[in-house]
């Protein structure tokens, strides 16, 4: 079995063309057959070609077949275009896939590297040389780590509690009743998110990352980004930090 | 330690699948692989065929080429094949288009290939680099202080920098004059028009007060 990438055009050569339709056509009657099976649902294939006069079909009872058909008729012509595609529509959808996955991507991979370049900034890297978009970016990032800290802050004044050692806070930055004495203010930063997720849809309850990348819960105050933090859905944009950036 | 991606390719029986869950998540994905297969199909044979698929939510998917209609009606015998010329030109036509979308996608999911490469290596990098940022690790209310001092520090770096770079590209685009045509050298990335201030890759026309609104979003 060749494990070659095979090009994807007409195939010149009639010999060749006619084994790789041969075999093709094996293997997409197989998978028709098991999508029905493992799905429990019902299908039909048809195929015509140069080689043989009467058609390929599935289920290989021409009734059984007929029967699908007379199914689909049945179906309200609106409904049946609804998911009907042709090659070029359906490459078409495939492409938009695609490309909406890519600018998720792209999203997603900047704020890593922003991220990065902050992290050097904080521990002594210089910005001359950086150009506007990462400095524009990087102030972004910093905003909102600001924001994020802020309310951290606040919250652990609220408690009050005696700091007693080091451990991991668990989580919402709103007011925890645990009472003073275990709840130590505490409060641990972190990436983990993107490091061990890798769908960019990420939504989970735990903590949020501090600094960078943390979980992409919802879409606050964004045309659907996703944001470095989840906040627990506490938006409390009173801008602590007002300055001339955000009017 | 990143988790896999996926389980890879696991071999599995053929018989109806019990969680209903997986068994949705099933019909999609191979329906989707099966009109791949089919269109793969026709483009190197040839050959013309109909899909009909019901889903489990009882929608029906359907796939036809050249469309399924025609096929359909050829194989219950309402019309028998009746090939004209203006149709083997149509077919021709929308082969070419084939072609090109084809190409197109093997593009995309290319570029969509070396992105997530990408990605990975920005992983291999911070994790690599764990050690040297102290406030990954747990840290108290005194240090979270220290941290928003830092933060904010930088800040106002980020802020004067930007104005620095600001106000020189202001002076050299002045001193190129209108029509400078592609001279921009070190500020490629964004465009500069005489006159005009344009901060940041989402360009904010006469946006003077350098707000970070937007960024990369």
């Amino acid at each position: 079995m060749t494990r070659k990438k095979v090009k994807l055009s007409f195939i010149t050569n009639e010999s060749s063309r006619k084994a790789t339709y041969k075999k093709r056509k094996k293997g997409l009657m197989k998978k028709v057959s098991e999508l029905s099976t493992l799905c429990g649902i019902d299908a039909c294939a048809i195929v015509y070609s140069p080689y043989e006069s009467t058609p390929e079909v599935w289920p290989a009872d021409p009734r059984d077949a007929q029967r699908v058909i007379a199914q689909f008729r049945r179906v309200p012509e609106m409904e049946q275009s609804k998911k009907m595609v042709n090659q070029e529509s359906f490459i078409r959808g495939r492409i938009a896939k695609a490309a909406e996955q890519m600018k998720k991507l792209q999203k997603y991979n900047r704020e890593k590297e922003i991220t990065h370049l902050m992290y050097q900034c904080l521990t002594g890297k210089g910005l001359q040389g950086l150009a506007v978009p990462e400095l524009n970016d990087m102030g972004w990032l910093l905003d909102q780590n600001l924001k994020e800290i802020c309310k951290r802050i606040e919250t652990l004044k609220k408690e009050e509690a005696p700091p007693s050692g080091r451990a991991a806070l668990e989580q919402k930055p709103a007011v925890e009743e645990s009472g003073g004495m275990e709840r130590a203010p505490l409060q641990q930063m972190w990436f983990s998110d993107w490091m061990g997720n890798p769908s960019y849809q990420q939504q989970q309850q735990q903590m949020g990352g501090l600094l960078g990348y943390g979980c992409g819960g919802g879409a606050s105050g964004g045309d659907g980004m996703i944001l470095p933090f989840n906040d627990g859905g506490n938006h409390n944009t009173a801008a602590i930090w007002c300055n001339g950036f955000f009017p | 330690m990143a988790k896999k991606p996926s389980m890879g390719r696991q071999k599995i029986k053929i018989a109806k699948i019990e969680v209903k869950n997986h068994l949705q998540v099933t019909f999609s994905k191979r329906r989707s692989g099966l009109f791949k297969k089919a269109s793969e199909l026709c483009t190197l044979c040839g050959v013309e065929i109909a899909i009909i698929v019901f889903s489990p939510a009882g929608k029906v998917f359907s796939f036809g080429h050249p469309n399924v209609e025609l096929i359909v009606e050829r194989f219950l015998n309402l019309n028998p094949s009746a090939t004209t010329n203006s149709f083997h030109l149509m077919e021709a036509q929308r082969n070419v288009t084939v072609r090109e979308l084809n190409m197109q996608l093997g593009q995309i999911l290319n570029e969509l290939e070396m992105e997530r490469k990408r990605g990975e290596a920005l992983d291999q990098m911070r994790k690599s680099n764990q050690s040297h940022y102290w406030w990954e690790g747990p840290i108290d209310k005194h240090e979270l202080e220290q941290l928003q001092d830092a933060i904010q520090e930088l800040k106002k770096n980020v802020g004067g920098q930007v104005a620095k770079v600001m106000s020189q590209v202001a002076t050299y685009s002045l001193l190129l004059g209108p029509d400078d045509g592609g001279k921009d050298g070190v500020f490629d990335q964004y465009e500069i028009k005489p006159g005009q201030v344009f901060v940041g890759s989402n360009a904010v026309v006469g946006n003077n007060n350098f707000g970070y609104c937007h960024g990369f979003f």
